[in-house]
């Protein structure tokens, strides 16, 4: 028995269906992984097209490239689709599902059919949630549609129904998700990786998917009551009968403030494992940085109220978010001076990836520090619902998550393709993108201090703010050519781009030790962990090529995987995986059934697609694992 | 659309008028100049990084896995931990305790008089109770006085926001929310609804002119009466059109059988610059345009186009005219 | 199985239960929105209930929850039993719970629409709350019964590792049915506090 033996059985045994079938049967977190990246790129641009169109009816005041109607639905859209549709998916469906397992050591997720489903639901909610611009009924009550003006009297119509139905629909996604990575990282690590072991990457998910699995109920009760509201007649923010219409804001930003560090944790998971790479240097205070990203998530469950501060609430009540407001901040800062000393001690290599760590710090810093001015009450009442909020947020949400993302685009392009970028436009693509969205963004601070409200579709000359406006409207076409040179840069890599070979960088986890592209099965041998840097244990790298030689912790006998203990990391059991599945993808058809059948009111009908939903899951329930093989 | 930039002043929050703005303004500027040093450590930071490119530690031993580490923790905790820490509590202090009194609710005996706010889509409607004046979109307030402005709705949340005299507050529905309107100097200031509100939420501006007392007093007199009668034979032509036709369903002009309130209150409509919520000035050429064709101004406001005979038109226009 | 894995004894509870674990804390979270947005509406309102609606009765709800959380003993043996490969004694216990969750699901469903008689949640706030947070737990309480059901059958025909796991999940997620169904119902009957 050789290694090359045990690999060839393994590849046998882990090998997809070929074609269309096999992609759409497919279990494989990488397969998945990659499904999720191609189709949030599509809503990213449709997110991005948005915005160039209002950016642009915005340049000058008094324009009409588009009327109001029109302009509501795209700000709205923009901000559904950004959110919901581009940075949740692409951190966590793409880049989380592809690259936990690999930094693991596992095979696929713990519940890899579950994984499958989250995908097909996350395309029938983005198809769902877009046929409503087709059909000139998107959703135009802004992403957070405030009642009364989302109610049926002052929206009648199917609009505001596409929003809350999409968005209890592209919730479940994520809620699976999420729960698929919290059993994945606390049951599914290579046995030897302690909870202290495991790289950051994996503490900044476990972060995001605990704050995912939480947040989520609380905006799919509000989404439920706004539906049953517009659609069955019930009272929930009706003023007249005993409802609140602050009811909305509360539900909703308890979801939406823990939202936006879901959206960043991720990216901070990206963002710490490019800088050991490209400094060759373990992070500084690594318990402090796990802890932070952790802590992060959690205190922002307390803060929500900062987003109504101008709505009346006692002053007893203003004060106390306020100063949950100002705690917050502290695991950030915590981690960026970490990050900024492992630059420094380290032998950083300004390559594309790092670049855009760097940029991410900076914007991510920038951002921070006004959202520090907002713990400051009554300025926050000066400046909330105007361009100074929308400048804050930008700097943060395309700081922060979004140079993340394009930094991990090219850092792990070349293990996911097996070839190299081509590094001199990759550098020119940051530039452009970091000149550009800093012209963009910052003149926002400004306009916005002047006066000018957010949500408007014009604005009056005279005021001061065409020329702000204009010089944005230039940074969005700006950012936008970067973002084509990056992926050119990145298509063309593909075909063009010289070899990669397993480890470019000489990367720190576990993703570096297998071939680029990785094999179906990941791992040949289990690995041995003895740190968070396991690709920088050079003695226990040479044990896993000797037991593979001899075959021991191969499992080449089924799908199998090893499960241990959630804190200490010891084997505790050895578990048969599912394989390629029909049931998720047709499990997603019966639920998407299900959700336009509620947007017609077809409730009879509703009662049917139920029952198809049992029959996906009993379908689904039918096939059980194989418990052993000759 | 015209440049209304001598119709009234900026809506500037770096331009205050009063107490509560000066301080906001003030507190700004000051958390600038902090978040402007902050910016520019990290940034050195980064730049440093930069420069020393390709180099390892200070020093010490090459194969150590933490070059640095204890010195780095320093700096982690004292400026990741510590130092943000006495910023925020000097901020929090600063922002929460000395301004918060001026720009949260007066207490009502601590004021002179009261206005109240009323948000509609898409105009604003003020009351001044205790007088029988109503108006909209522009509001008139005497000169160091603490008026106590209730603002509620009577459709969806607005926010009503006049940045140079204080920060702003929302008009929810089933709620009233105050602030103190206190303006030490005589001027005009524009302001602007802040909540989403639907399709018109970009013209739904207000003006507030603050005057010396005497002439405010002058000023709510007059806005209190009802309606005087029209006294050219044009005029009257006009109050038939307008109390015959669809117009009294939607407006009420005080004094007159119309008593609509679907639209903003037209009975001294002359005394006013502005029309549509500070879109387009108060002229005859304006009011005769905006009454046949709003839509082009504000698209998709409750107001229709209406089809008038030219001199249905004039005359119309010669009644409102007269409505000072 | 690799030979590696055949001398292995599990340590600990199957992937099946910590999935259940997370779907179970997903729910409770929904069910904690729903409880927190009873009590917001409460403490803004003046009259609660709303005006024109009656307060819930106390004594027959209370004792026919009381009857269903005691179909967490034989839930919790059955997980037990079947760990021990003890398949008819499983049965039997499940059989036993299903009875009572059955019988309890009849009544809730009969008083749900006796309910739908007097008031609806299409009067004010309150009821709108009120049926809305019932109907979700009569719901959770339904697909346990069906879950349940499932169970029976699916060990009808033998005991596997897959149904092992699903047992133990299923026992979870009705203690978690249960505890969470005394819970509503204290909050519903807090009104008359």
């Amino acid at each position: 028995m050789t290694t090359a033996v045990y690999e060839e059985r393994l590849e046998r045994m882990w090998r997809s269906r070929p074609g269309f079938l096999g992609w759409a049967m497919t279990t494989d977190h990488k397969r998945i992984g990659l499904l999720y990246f191609w189709t949030t790129l599509v809503l990213f641009a449709a997110g991005g097209a948005e915005a160039l169109i209002i950016r642009t009816q915005l340049a000058q005041p008094n324009q009409h490239v588009v009327g109001p109607a029109t302009y509501d639905e795209l700000f709205t859209l923009h901000g559904v689709t950004m959110i919901f549709f581009f940075i949740i998916p692409m951190t966590t469906g793409a880049f989380g599902n592809y690259l936990l397992p690999l930094m693991i050591g596992a095979r696929d997720m713990a519940f890899p059919r579950m994984n499958a489903l989250s995908y097909w639901v996350f395309l029938a909610s983005g198809i769902f949630v877009y046929t409503s611009l087709f059909i000139g009924q998107a959703p135009n009550a802004g992403w957070f549609d405030y009642v009364p003006l989302a109610s049926a009297k002052y929206d009648p119509g199917h609009a505001i129904d596409f929003y809350c139905l999409g968005i209890i629909f592209n919730g479940i996604a994520s809620s699976l998700t999420a729960a698929n990575f919290i059993v994945t990282i606390l049951k599914l690590r290579a046995p030897g990786m302690s909870f202290n072991r495991m790289p950051l990457f994996c503490f900044a998910f476990l972060a995001a998917s605990w704050g995912l699995l939480f947040a989520l109920p609380s905006l799919t009760a509000d989404a439920i009551f706004l539906f049953l509201d517009r659609n069955v007649g019930t009272h929930f923010f009706d003023v007249a009968k005993g409802g609140s219409t602050l009811l909305w804001q509360h539900l909703f930003w308890i979801f939406g403030h823990p939202e936006v560090y879901i959206l960043i944790v991720p990216a901070f998971g990206i963002a710490t494992e490019i800088i050991p790479a490209f400094t060759q240097r373990r992070v500084v205070a690594f318990p402090l940085v796990a802890v932070a990203e952790l802590l992060v998530v959690f205190i922002g469950f307390g803060v929500w109220a900062h987003h109504m501060f101008a709505t009346g609430m006692p002053t007893v009540t203003v004060i106390f978010f306020a100063a949950a407001t100002g705690i917050v901040v502290i695991p950030s800062t915590i981690q960026v001076f970490a990050w900024c000393m492992t630059f420094i001690t380290g032998r950083a290599r300004f390559k594309t990836p790092l670049l855009f760590i760097a940029g991410f710090i900076f914007m991510f810093v920038a951002g921070g520090l006004t959202g520090i001015m907002f713990l400051a009450v009554p300025f926050d009442q000066q400046v909330t619902d105007t361009y100074f909020v929308i400048a804050h947020f930008h700097y943060i949400i395309f700081g922060a998550a979004v140079f993340p993302i394009f930094g991990g685009m090219y850092f792990w392009f070349p293990k996911v393709t097996g070839r190299l970028y081509f590094e001199l436009p990759g550098q020119i693509s940051f530039w452009i993108i970091f000149v550009g969205t800093n012209l963009l963004f910052f003149p926002m601070h400004i306009v916005g201090l002047e006066g000018m409200p957010r949500r408007n579709y014009t604005y009056s000359s005279g005021l001061g703010w065409g020329s702000y406006n204009l010089a944005e409207t230039i940074g969005s076409y700006i950012t936008t050519v970067g973002i084509v040179v990056l992926l050119v840069n990145l298509v063309v890599s593909y075909f063009r781009g010289p070899p990669a070979g397993a480890d470019p960088w000489h990367g720190a986890t576990l993703e570096w030790t297998i071939s680029s592209p990785p094999p179906e099965y990941n791992f040949a041998v289990i690995p041995k962990v003895s740190s968070a840097y396991a690709n920088w244990d050079y003695a226990d790298r040479e044990e896993d090529r000797r037991k593979l030689a001899e075959g021991i912790m191969v499992l080449e006998q089924g799908h199998e995987q090893p499960v241990s203990a959630p804190v200490d990391g010891w084997l505790a059991e050895i578990v048969e995986m599912p394989h390629d599945s029909p049931w998720p993808i047709l499990l997603a058809l019966a639920m998407s059934i299900v959700f336009v059948l509620l947007l017609l009111h077809l409730w009879t009908g509703v009662c049917f697609a139920l029952a198809g939903i049992v029959l996906a899951l009993l379908g689904w329930h039918g096939e059980e694992p194989q418990e052993s093989e000759a | 659309m015209l440049a209304l930039a001598g119709c009234g002043g900026e809506q500037d929050t770096l331009n205050p008028h009063s107490h509560a703005s000066t301080d906001i303004a003030n507190l700004f500027w000051v958390m600038t100049a902090v978040a402007v040093g902050g910016l520019a450590l990290i940034t050195g930071l980064l730049v440093f990084a930069w420069v020393r490119r390709g180099r390892r530690g200070f020093g010490g031993d090459p194969d150590d896995p933490h070059p640095g580490e204890r010195p780095a923790w320093f700096v982690v905790v004292g400026m990741g931990v510590v130092f943000p820490l006495v910023v925020i509590v000097a901020l929090f202090i600063a922002g929460n305790w000395a301004i918060i009194n001026v720009t949260q609710a007066p207490a009502a005996s601590s004021t002179a008089m009261t206005v109240d706010a009323i948000g509609h889509q898409w105009y604003w409607e003020f009351r001044y109770p205790g007088t029988k004046a109503v108006t909209a979109d522009e509001l008139h307030i005497p000169v160091d006085t603490r008026v106590n402005l209730v603002a509620t709705t009577a459709d969806v949340i607005h926010s009503f926001w006049v940045p140079a005299l204080n920060r702003k507050v929302d008009a929810i529905p089933g709620r009233q929310n105050r602030i103190l309107l206190y303006a030490n100097e005589p001027g005009v200031y524009r302001g602007q609804c802040a909540e989403f509100c639907g399709l018109q939420h970009a013209h739904m501006g207000m003006l507030v002119f603050v005057q010396p007392r005497a002439q405010f007093r002058a000023w709510l007199r007059q806005q209190a009466a009802p309606a005087a009668a029209p006294t050219t034979a044009l005029a009257r032509r006009g109050r038939q059109v307008f109390l015959s036709g669809p117009c009294s369903s939607c407006h009420a002009i005080r004094g007159t059988t119309a008593r609509g309130y679907v639209g903003p209150d037209l009975t001294h409509l002359a005394s006013r610059t502005t029309l549509a919520g500070v879109t387009i000035p108060d002229s005859r050429s304006y009011l005769s345009r905006w009454i046949v064709d709003s839509q082009h101004f504000k698209p998709g406001n409750e107001m229709p186009d209406f089809r008038l005979t030219g001199s249905q038109l004039s005359s119309l226009v010669a009644y409102l005219e007269s409505l000072k | 199985m690799s030979d590696y894995a055949a001398g292995l004894r599990r340590g600990g509870p199957g992937l099946a239960l910590w999935g259940m674990a997370m779907l179970v804390a997903a729910e409770a979270t929904l069910f904690g929105t729903f409880v927190g947005t009873y009590y917001y509406l409460r403490f803004e309102s003046v009259h609660w209930p709303s005006p024109g609606t009656s307060e819930p009765r106390v004594v027959v709800p209370l004792i026919m929850v009381g009857i269903l959380i005691t179909s967490s003993i034989p839930m919790h043996l059955a997980a037990r039993a079947v760990r021990r490969g003890r398949l008819w004694t499983t049965r039997l216990l499940l059989a036993w719970a299903l009875a009572v969750q059955c019988g309890y699901l009849a009544w809730a469903t009969h008083d749900y629409v006796q309910q739908l008689h007097h008031s609806a949640p299409q009067d004010n706030a309150y009821s709108s709350i009120y049926y809305v947070l019932l109907g979700a737990d009569h719901a959770h309480v339904a697909i346990g019964v069906l879950l349940v059901v499932w169970l029976l059958w699916k060990l009808t025909r033998g005991l596997t590792m897959y149904r092992l796991n699903a047992t133990q999940a299923i026992a979870f997620y009705w203690h978690a049915v249960n505890a969470l169904t005394l819970i509503v119902l204290g909050v519903l009957l807090s009104v008359r506090l």
